[in-house]
């Protein structure tokens, strides 16, 4: 390998392995534009036994044997490793002065870095230190004629996106939201070359201290990270109507959201609504019932990907944001779709 | 006595905006601003540690001569005074440079701060970038998405939720912290406060100059991204009209977008099941 | 002359409407539906000084401008007319008379409880005898040598249900109408004091319209506003400044009819377009939009007259009769685009429609207006 090859940079962000597995996605990315750049893929790990780091959630997974062999099952050609005790948690401030020095050591063309809430705030940080540009969130990268990473990056609720450059410093950085892109599948015989970062001596103690942490046993996010969102709008006539979107919910295996006016008449809780006061949420199928659709509630639901409304009034705003538009009273439609999903879900 | 810094953003009001979904077309200038829902939650976390502990509020924030706005809102809901920083070569500025020139405008105008209070993201570019790099150019511990905060002397305790891990975090101040909006319902502005704040209240103007600042590392000449082109996503919808009878309706939508919907919820729902 | 609104009246429009859109909104068609006066939000309106729009910050009052105190009142009846009218009568003639008129003791003993809305202000003076003709009225309030024993019937009391303090007209010697007429501060737990039924009305339902009955009701000197004989100087500066917010309520309620009728022409088609794009659609929104904005600046130049200190009267009552009657048919067109849905009640125009028509009844009729505009102009001219 030649010592000018052009570098990407995935950071493997494994903390949330089994929920959250956009370092996977990053690397599968990564594969692909370094094609268009002739360069390399590498993962850089920073933590404590990453060699074998199992824990409870993995003990099941017989083909798991560690995150560095895991990233090269799933495309990193190169791993950068410092393990070290005091990694075994994660550490703002110490993972990006690790990751400030090998990139100035290793100048890479680009890092890319999962929009997990460490990576947003890791990313950043790392950017400045850097004393280069950085994209967030974004929802596609590309490469230019120009050969530079094209960053897209939604504003607005989704409502706009923004493509950007980083013309002349380096890396070019972003952080990409988890779900846009496909893990290449585990292949085990694939290799790569792992490169042991010694942890430095000089490395100041975090002035953040984590005086505890616990993996929280329940998602608390559910509206926001469900793939299948039912939600209502005063449309549905009643409190009693309003009901039946839980039995669709539960046959959907999704969850329930709302409209202002719905939660202020008492038909569902505030931790429902969605909205600009509320929750923006991302689901792969989003059923909108009786939703007139006033800005502040489309702009939350921007990012789902496929949506079905349901409403009397064809010209609705929700519906022309639809990918369907059903003509029809909300209320009646949605019993008849449970019907029809008990025959064939059952 | 604490003494606090809260840095708002004025963003263009979300049910205001001259916005057309077809085309996805936005006239910004048109907008009217207001103040980022998370940089008031900031304030409001802000007011809370005041009214337990003392102190001194001031707001900043950067943008054109009608962000002044934001700075008396903010003190119409008790903040004790407003720094704007206006200059039309700190427009354009990505979230690098931003932090940056706010970082010396809070060093020059808020010299021996305690804290630093930014909202988690803005509703326009939602980054979330500003914060974290803010503390960086300040050289002082920062933490992002806060829930909860409390304070032992110098010792600010924080609460937040990152990635599925509840956190309780502790830092010496000084510090900086970004607030992520919360559940509760933001505070109305008070309209004696807002007369007052407008009547009275005296906001330091600081520009590129005044601050000593290098023109050619600010605003846009200094940002190392660029944008090339804005597009709206929703604006090309296609968007396929269903009428009918309900039951019809429903086995088109299994039929034609079993990938979709079957997809989601990982079952072939195009035929029935016997009982 | 600067026709932009400055950054204070934005950002006071900008703040009401929050609140009127957050907490009003979502109840505002079914208070009307139920006639309910909604406690809810005049609890939340409390410590945001609604109840003080223009008192003094001495007495717990915002003491607003008059520009950024029509904006108010013109956004909450953008949301609810009839939560508008609470305000603007507890605000212009209750709170406003103890302003301008009463004694630092009186001013001290009324004005922070209604600042604080805990006692929320009513104006009495139309009786089944005497409305635009106030030498009509026969309510009196006859001096015993102690106190002044009030007796007589207000109807028509807007924030009858739910006053605290009332100003009751009447007069001290049914001899001497004119001389005589006084305004006395009467509290509702006064004894002899007592609320009749609310009126069934035809629009502005949320707010409990009643009438008053006064039986022996007796208050010291002291609740006396002004001298005996001061009631008609009083009544007529009150209903000037009324005027302004009932001018304000008008105007909010047009503005609201007039988004609406946008929205829905835009949205509903026939023949295949949506009905904006027809030539007789457009027209109605043309007229509408710009008798809504000649509304506004007669109105916003009658509040800058009255804060300039200038007399303000007849520029009171053109931004009254103007606004009211514009509003009337502004809600008329709007129910009218909207067709069939528009007479519904399914939609909000119906209930702005019905809401509109009183503002050209109340705090003088559109009648008694072009009387008191008529006499400027021919003061004026010889």
């Amino acid at each position: 390998m030649s010592a000018n090859k052009k570098a990407i940079w995935v950071f493997g962000d494994y903390r949330n392995y089994f929920q959250n597995r956009v370092t996977l996605q990053l690397l599968s990315r990564a594969k692909d534009l370094a094609k268009k750049i002739g360069g390399e893929v590498c993962a850089v790990v920073f933590g404590h036994w990453t060699d074998e780091w199992v824990d409870d959630a993995l003990s099941h997974n017989p083909t798991f044997c560690g995150v560095v062999k895991e990233y090269i099952a799933h495309g990193a050609d190169k791993v950068y490793l410092t393990d070290h005790p005091r990694l075994s948690a994660y550490s703002m401030e110490t993972y990006a002065l690790l990751m400030e020095r090998l990139a100035k050591r290793e100048k890479p063309e680009m890092i890319l870095i999962g929009a997990t809430a460490f990576g947003r705030e890791f990313a950043p940080r790392v950017a400045k230190r850097l004393g280069t540009g950085l994209t967030a969130d974004c929802i596609g990268l590309d490469i230019n004629g120009e050969g530079l990473l094209v960053q897209m990056a939604p504003s607005f609720g989704g409502n706009l996106v923004a493509e950007i450059v980083t013309p002349e410093r380096r890396p070019q950085m972003a952080t990409v939201r988890p779900g846009i892109f496909q893990e290449i599948p585990h292949d085990s015989v694939r290799t790569g070359e792992v490169v042991r970062v010694p942890m430095p001596v000089d490395l100041p103690a975090d002035r953040v201290r984590l005086v505890r942490v616990e993996r929280c046993p329940q998602r608390e996010q559910k509206l926001e990270d469900a793939k299948v969102v039912v939600c209502g709008g005063r449309g549905l006539g009643s409190r009693k109507k309003f009901a039946k979107l839980f039995e669709l919910a539960e046959l959907l295996g999704g969850e329930v959201g709302a409209t202002r006016p719905v939660v202020y008449a008492d038909w569902a809780g505030h931790e429902a609504l969605v909205g600009q006061a509320g929750k923006q949420i991302r689901p792969q199928i989003l059923f909108s019932f009786g939703i007139s659709g006033a800005i502040q509630h489309t702009a939350a639901c921007n990012n789902a990907r496929f949506i079905v409304a349901v409403n009397k009034n064809p010209n609705a705003a929700m519906m022309k944001r639809a990918d369907v538009a059903i003509v029809a009273d909300a209320s009646q439609l949605c019993a008849t779709l449970i019907q029809e999903l008990k025959k064939r879900i059952r | 006595m604490l003494k606090m810094v809260v840095c708002l953003k004025q963003v263009p009001m979300v049910s205001e905006l001259p916005w057309d979904p077809r085309t996805g077309t936005l006239q910004r200038d048109l907008a009217e601003g207001m103040m980022n829902p998370a940089c008031r939650s900031a304030l409001e976390a802000a007011l809370r540690l005041r009214a337990g502990e003392g102190g001194e509020i001031t707001a900043i924030t950067m943008g054109p001569p009608m962000a002044e706005e934001v700075l008396r809102e903010a003190i119409a809901l008790g903040a004790d005074r407003g720094v704007l920083l206006t200059d039309r070569r700190m427009a354009g500025a990505d979230t690098s440079v931003t932090s940056y020139t706010l970082a010396r405008a809070i060093e020059r105008a808020c010299a021996g701060f305690d804290l630093v209070l930014c909202g988690f993201s803005t509703i326009d570019s939602e980054t979330a970038q500003v914060g974290p790099q803010l503390a960086e150019e300040l050289a002082v511990p920062g933490v992002a998405g806060i829930d909860g905060i409390e304070l032992f002397g110098r010792t600010v305790r924080m609460r937040r939720l990152s990635d599925n891990f509840l956190e309780t975090l502790e830092m010496d101040l000084p510090g900086l912290i970004t607030v992520a909006t919360g559940e509760n319902a933001l505070q109305h502005v008070p309209l004696g406060g807002l007369q007052a704040a407008f009547d009275g209240a005296k906001i330091l103007t600081l520009s590129a100059d005044d601050l000593g600042l290098d023109p050619e590392i600010i605003g846009v000449k200094g940002s190392a991204t660029r944008i090339i082109s804005v597009t709206s996503p929703t604006a090309a919808k296609k968007n396929l009209v269903l009428t009918g009878a309900p039951k019809r309706i429903v086995e088109q939508l299994f039929e034609r977008f079993d990938d979709k919907i079957g997809g989601a919820i990982g079952r072939d729902l195009k035929t029935e099941k016997a009982k | 002359m600067d026709f932009n609104p400055c950054m204070k009246h934005k950002a006071v429009r900008k703040a009401v409407r929050m609140f009127a859109e957050a907490e009003l909104a979502p109840i505002a068609r079914d208070i009307d539906r139920d006639a309910r006066f909604p406690w809810e939000v005049v609890e939340k309106m409390r410590p945001l000084h609604f109840f003080g729009l223009q008192a003094p910050r001495e007495y717990g009052g915002a003491e607003m401008d008059s520009i950024s105190y029509a904006i108010a009142i013109e956004e909450i009846s953008r949301i609810s007319a009839a939560m508008g009218l609470c305000l603007t009568v507890h605000n212009s003639v209750g709170v406003y008379p103890i302003v301008r008129f009463g004694t630092e003791e009186q001013k001290k003993r009324f004005l922070p409880a209604m600042a604080r809305g805990d006692s929320i202000g009513a104006f009495c003076l139309t009786e089944a005898n005497a409305g635009s003709d106030a030498g009509g009225v026969e309510t009196t309030a006859v001096w015993d040598g102690s106190d002044y024993v009030i007796n007589g019937t207000k109807i028509f009391v807007t924030n009858g249900g739910v006053c605290g303090t009332a100003l009751i007209f009447a007069i001290t010697d049914p001899q001497n109408l004119q001389k005589s007429a006084g305004v006395f501060i009467v509290e509702q737990d006064t004894p002899g004091f007592s609320v009749g039924e609310i009126e069934d009305l035809c629009g502005m339902r949320a707010n409990p319209v009643s009438s008053l009955f006064l039986e022996d009701c007796r208050v010291p000197e002291g609740n006396l506003l002004g001298r005996p004989g001061d009631g008609i100087r009083i009544g007529l500066t009150t209903l000037d400044t009324g005027r302004i917010g009932i001018a304000a309520q008008a105007l909010g309620i047009a503005q609201s009819a007039f988004e609406d009728a946008v929205r829905y022409s835009k949205e509903r088609q026939q023949f295949k377009k949506p009905i904006s794009s027809f030539q007789t659609i457009q027209n109605f929104l043309a007229d509408m939009a710009t008798e809504i904005d000649a509304a506004r600046l007669l109105l916003y130049r009658a509040c800058a007259v009255k804060d300039s200190g200038r007399p303000f009267g007849a520029e009171a009552a053109m931004a009254k009769l103007y606004c009211s009657e514009m509003a009337t048919r502004v809600t008329n067109r709007a129910v009218q685009i909207h067709g069939g849905y528009g007479y519904s009640r399914e939609y909000d125009v119906e209930r702005y429609f019905r809401d509109a028509k009183v503002t050209e009844i109340y705090e003088g009729t559109s009648e008694v207006q072009r009387m008191v505009i008529a006499r400027a102009v021919l003061s004026q001219r010889t």
